[in-house]
């Protein structure tokens, strides 16, 4: 690798930080660490990481207003890091402008599959847009953008305008959360009801199509209180 | 039957003082009100009395009756005194000669009106008396009630402390020795090791995520926060959060073919689902996939986990959701954490003004659970 990709983890608790920190290095990641807010943020003004790993329950700020700050001045990518019945934290932060959580605690291989995912959006965003019009593709799933296409081994789904539009949605940010909030603002606007039934009815309808048991589903996962997420298009069509 | 959500929320603590405050507050208007209405009513019936049979004397006695009820029902002697003075000048005023006048000099007139004052203190002293005691009593049961609490919150952390000992002793000793006689293992001890501490840190986290659940329920059993949440979304983030515990878990899930909505918090239904699916797997003792499943009946969705292993010993049936499974002395490796696990099920469906229950079949047991459709009563 010729040049390492940088993370910073701002994390107060020594144990996790420094398992982090061994983690990433062993994936050949450049990693600095920060213990509370202020470092966190002089630190990464001053070598600008490529992605910041970001605890909520930091001792001398909170954790939102740190991403604020940040996104006042970055588009890096920011994954939080939080316990796991904090779901409101969780949503105000993404719709704040963190790109994904991550929750404690958690395997190396979830912290790596995450941080890949940040990655790889980000990179899409920076080199070329045109790149993500390239259909989805995921285990026998294909999302063509551009051609309203979706096929399921090789048979086409049929599926409304609006279903369409909340699949292309979660298929473009794929691996990632999406909030209901969000999501209700891009598929119906953004003076749309926040009552998320409506939501819900589509999504159910999405599982009946796309899943072969909508109880048990393998491209679309519900993330309780916050959101949606897609399968990682991983290139199988 | 024990309640947790009692034994961990502080909150809960009873303000006998601030009660009484308000108590007072409405007990004089609600005083008043009984008095002025007994009043009128037997002013009321003996105007019917008297003019039918022109008896003043039995009308002293629809007074005394009216008295005794106002020092039975009202607080303190104030208002069986006040109803003493209304009930003799209402007969002096309306049934005495003159009529609608007052004539305090009538013969006998003051024994009239110290014998009804005398019966309005005895009764209203006697009234007071019994409610007193009625409220030692009520008094004495509540400290009973939070003394038993005491002790099952003892006993519920001496259970906790004692299933979260055994695994930490475990994750120290493998960790110490690890440690200690690192240049001496080999490599596959080194795993052993090391897969000892992962396993028994995941048991521990399923105990604090337990125990942290819990704490979402508030101040009594009918508060938690709920909202309208898609069953099997809830089913199957249970179920995909499961697979991520015990990988190689072999389940099959089915919910039924429309979208269902129902009123609950969902981290903690899924917190069930998980507790039921990690009882199948662990002491069902069989290989066959778990089967969970979601029926729908009119006002009520059950939730089922079905294995098909060895069921539930009958001696076990009674006791299994009440918390008393872990303050016996079985705490042997195999029903490590199961009592508790189950306890906080049914705190949390009881919560939701659920069912949580268990039936033996012909092959292993099914444990479910039903939530009402709606948030009526």
């Amino acid at each position: 690798m010729n040049s390492k990709i940088h993370i910073m983890v701002i994390e107060d608790e020594k144990n996790i930080c420094s398992f982090m920190a061994t983690t990433l290095s062993a994936q050949g990641y450049k990693v600095s660490t920060a213990a509370n807010a202020a470092t966190g943020l002089s630190l990464s003004t001053s070598s600008c990481p490529d992605l910041i790993l970001l605890d909520l329950g930091l001792p001398d700020r909170d954790g939102i207003e740190i991403i604020q700050e940040i996104r006042t001045w970055a588009s890096i990518p920011i994954i939080v890091i939080s316990a796991r019945t904090q779901e409101k934290e969780k949503v105000l932060a993404l719709d704040t402008g963190a790109d994904d959580y991550i929750t404690k605690p958690f395997g190396p291989s979830e912290l790596l599959a995450r941080i890949r995912t940040a990655l790889r959006h980000s990179n899409r965003l920076r080199t070329d847009s045109l790149l993500s019009q390239r259909p989805y593709q995921a285990d026998g799933l294909v999302i063509d953008f551009e051609k309203h296409l979706v096929t399921l081994a090789g048979n086409e789904i049929h599926l409304t305008q609006v279903e369409f539009k909340i699949v292309a949605l979660l298929a473009q940010n794929s691996g990632r959360v999406i909030t209901y909030d969000s999501m209700i603002s891009k598929v119906w606007g953004p003076y749309a009801d926040n009552n998320n039934r409506i939501l819900r009815v589509n999504m159910a309808n999405i599982r009946r199509k796309l899943e072969k048991n909508p109880a048990d589903p393998h491209y679309i996962f519900t993330e309780i209180g916050i959101g949606y997420r897609m399968l990682e298009d991983n290139g199988t069509g | 039957m024990l309640h947790l959500h009692s034994l961990f929320s502080s909150q809960n603590i009873h303000h006998p003082q601030s009660a009484k405050k308000t108590l007072q507050n409405t007990g004089v208007l609600q005083n008043a009100l009984i008095t002025l209405f007994l009043l009128i009513l037997a002013t009321a019936l003996s105007f019917i009395y008297f003019g039918i049979s022109q008896n003043s004397a039995n009308v002293a006695l629809l007074y005394i009756l009216a008295l005794v009820l106002i020092a039975h029902l009202t607080d303190g002697y104030f208002w069986g005194i006040f109803a003493s003075l209304a009930g003799v000048i209402g007969v002096n005023f309306f049934f005495t000669y003159p009529f609608f006048a007052f004539n305090f000099t009538l013969a006998g007139y003051p024994v009239t009106f110290i014998g009804m004052l005398a019966i309005s203190l005895i009764t209203s002293a006697a009234a007071t008396h019994m409610k007193q005691q009625m409220q030692i009593l009520a008094d004495n049961e509540r400290l009973l009630v939070e003394a038993e609490k005491e002790m099952m919150r003892a006993n519920l952390l001496r259970a906790i402390s004692h299933d979260l000992r055994t695994p930490l002793t475990s994750i120290i000793g493998a960790a110490t020795s690890y440690l200690g006689n690192e240049d001496f293992l080999n490599q596959q001890q080194k795993k052993e090791l090391v897969k000892q501490v992962y396993e028994d840190s995941n048991w521990l986290l399923n105990m604090v995520e337990n125990l942290l659940s819990v704490t979402r329920i508030q101040e009594g059993v009918a508060n938690v926060a709920k909202s309208n949440e898609s069953i099997e979304e809830v089913v199957s983030e249970a179920v995909i959060r499961f697979k991520k515990r015990i990988p190689d878990v072999r389940i099959r899930v089915q919910v039924p073919e429309e979208l269902i909505m129902i009123p609950m918090d969902p981290i903690l239904i899924e917190q069930v689902l998980i507790n039921l699916l990690e009882n199948a797997a662990h002491h069902s003792q069989s290989t066959e996939p778990i089967f969970c499943y979601v029926e729908e009946n009119e006002d009520m969705i059950t939730f089922h986990i079905r294995d098909y292993g060895i069921g539930i010993p009958p001696d076990r049936m009674e006791s299994l959701f009440d918390g008393t499974a872990y303050t016996g002395n079985s705490s042997s490796d195999s029903s490590r954490g199961m009592g508790i696990g189950l306890s906080i099920c049914k705190t949390i469906i009881t919560a939701h003004k659920g069912r949580i229950d268990v039936t033996n079949c012909d092959k292993g047991s099914d444990f479910y659970f039903s939530l009402p459709r709606s948030d009526e009563e």
